[in-house]
């Protein structure tokens, strides 16, 4: 499977990128509740890219080895980026009153979840959802 | 004599109901380069332009009812009797050295005239075209033995003509803004089930302005129907993330300050699954599994209660 780019700037988008990891996690496999947990995970990475970073790019790839497949999804942006990432991963911090749960959520409803952040640079976020039933 | 149009940079007022306000129709005018002399070379050519208006209305015309698409509108002789006169007094007021704010509310209801006909984008573009062409041939042999200045009546005609269809693209764009608020109430609606009880089914996805709309619509009806209880069934969303959860927190707070109880309906196992890992607390909002079951609870909480009367005689008098 190739790689797809999707650039994200609106709410529009956002939507569109979650139906794009549907439609990929779709074609490696996932169950059905795992293909919203994956959705809902693109779904805080791109709203948080539109909200703090005003735009970005989120791509996708299917990932793995003969035994071991899985949906790779990087989210790169070139916004504010993120000073104290410890902080930005805890549970309930938000720097636009909101719930702040987008970045620890992500991270629970993926397997895998690195986040690379350089204030005034911008963030990149890899994730990746393991499909267990091969 | 003085040309200067009016400038209104900071009047907030709309035209049409569209998005454009005065300031936005100057600098378009200032991006199309429609200056003062533009609007003396096109007075320069009005009596030109009154002189072959008439027959280039009907050139105009032989080319719209030569296609099926575009006579359809002009079946009845009456209505293109009248069409035939607004197009003379359009194509007028080309010349007429006027192109304010009159002006521009003008065509902006023009645009919105043929939004209700029904008539395209597309075949508005291509019958301008057939237009300019007419206007642009005779302009030509008019001013055989100075060509430069038709040339440049021709440019500054041009400009106008550009201002005019970027606003007939605004009735459009309004028109299709319009459509798609529409839906969206529609794909929203919050019915009264009876004294006190609301219910507002949620079909598709939820974005940030729909959520917002939601919020204002249910908000809206406790205070008109002075209901008790709503119930927000969302069997029809297929995701909701933390933001979109927020949103129905906060939709049942504010509810709860109106003095109503809000009952969630129809999480589905993949969205309740989701909403606990992500750590979106909900406990403050009332859930019940399906649409039904969350009617029952409005209603034991109303008071109300269903009983089966079995002395009941129902169809005598
Ligand atoms: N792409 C990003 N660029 C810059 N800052 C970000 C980005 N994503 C998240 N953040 C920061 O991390 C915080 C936590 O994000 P998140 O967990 O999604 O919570 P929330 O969006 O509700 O605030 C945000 O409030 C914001 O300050
Ligand atoms: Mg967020």
């Amino acid at each position: 499977m190739q790689e797809i780019r999707i650039p994200i700037c609106s709410d529009t988008d956002i939507v569109a990128a979650r139906k794009l990891g549907r439609e990929m996690g779709t074609k490696l496999g996932f169950s059905s509740s795992e293909l919203t947990l994956i959705a809902t995970a693109i779904s805080e990475i791109a709203r948080n890219m539109v909200t703090y970073a005003h735009d970005g790019v989120i791509s996708f790839a299917a990932v793995g080895t003969t035994n071991k497949r899985g949906l790779l999804i990087v989210a790169e942006d070139k916004g504010p980026g993120i000073a104290d990432l410890s902080l930005a991963l805890q549970d309930g911090y938000s720097t636009s009153k909101s719930l702040g749960l987008g970045l620890p959520g992500a991270k629970r409803l993926m397997d895998e979840f690195e986040i690379d952040s350089k204030p005034g640079v911008g963030t990149v976020i890899k994730m990746i959802k393991w499909n267990r039933r091969q | 004599m003085v040309f200067k149009d009016t400038m209104h940079i900071g009047n907030l007022e709309q035209f049409e109901g569209t998005d454009v306000t005065p300031g936005e129709i100057s600098k378009r005018k200032d991006f199309l380069q429609f200056r003062d002399a533009d609007i003396e070379r096109l007075l320069e050519i009005r009596q030109f332009s009154q002189e072959h208006v008439e027959s280039i209305v009907e050139e105009f015309y032989h080319h719209l009812l030569s296609f099926p698409d575009t006579k359809e509108f002009f079946r009845d002789p009456r209505v293109l009797a009248r069409v035939k006169k607004a197009q003379i007094d359009y194509f007028n007021q080309l010349t007429a050295g006027n192109y304010s704010d009159d002006y521009v509310r003008g065509r902006l209801k023009i645009g919105r005239v043929h939004q209700n006909i029904g008539l395209s984008f597309d075949t508005y573009l291509g019958a301008y075209r057939r237009y300019l062409e007419s206007f642009f041939l005779r302009l030509f042999d008019a001013y055989r033995s100075e060509p430069e200045k038709a040339v440049n009546s021709f440019l500054s005609m041009l400009k106008l003509v550009f201002l005019d269809i970027s606003l007939a693209m605004d009735s459009y764009l309004r028109t299709i803004r319009l459509q798609t608020e529409a839906i969206r109430e529609l794909a929203t609606p919050v019915l009264q089930v009876r004294q006190g009880l609301l219910i507002s089914p949620i079909i598709g996805l939820i974005d940030t302005q729909r959520a917002r709309q939601l919020t204002e619509s249910i908000l809206r009806s406790i205070r008109e129907q002075r209901a008790k209880v709503v119930v927000i069934d969302i069997t029809g969303v297929p995701l909701v993330d933390s933001k979109v959860a927020n949103h129905l927190v906060q939709t049942v707070e504010a509810a709860r300050l109106m003095g109503a109880m809000v009952i969630l309906t129809g999480i589905s196992p993949e969205i309740a699954q989701t909403l606990v890992v992500l750590g979106v607390n909900l406990s403050t909002v009332r859930t019940v599994g399906d649409l039904q079951g969350g009617l029952e609870e409005a209603e034991r909480y109303l008071g109300y209660r269903l009983v089966k009367d079995d002395k009941a005689t129902p169809f005598q008098s």
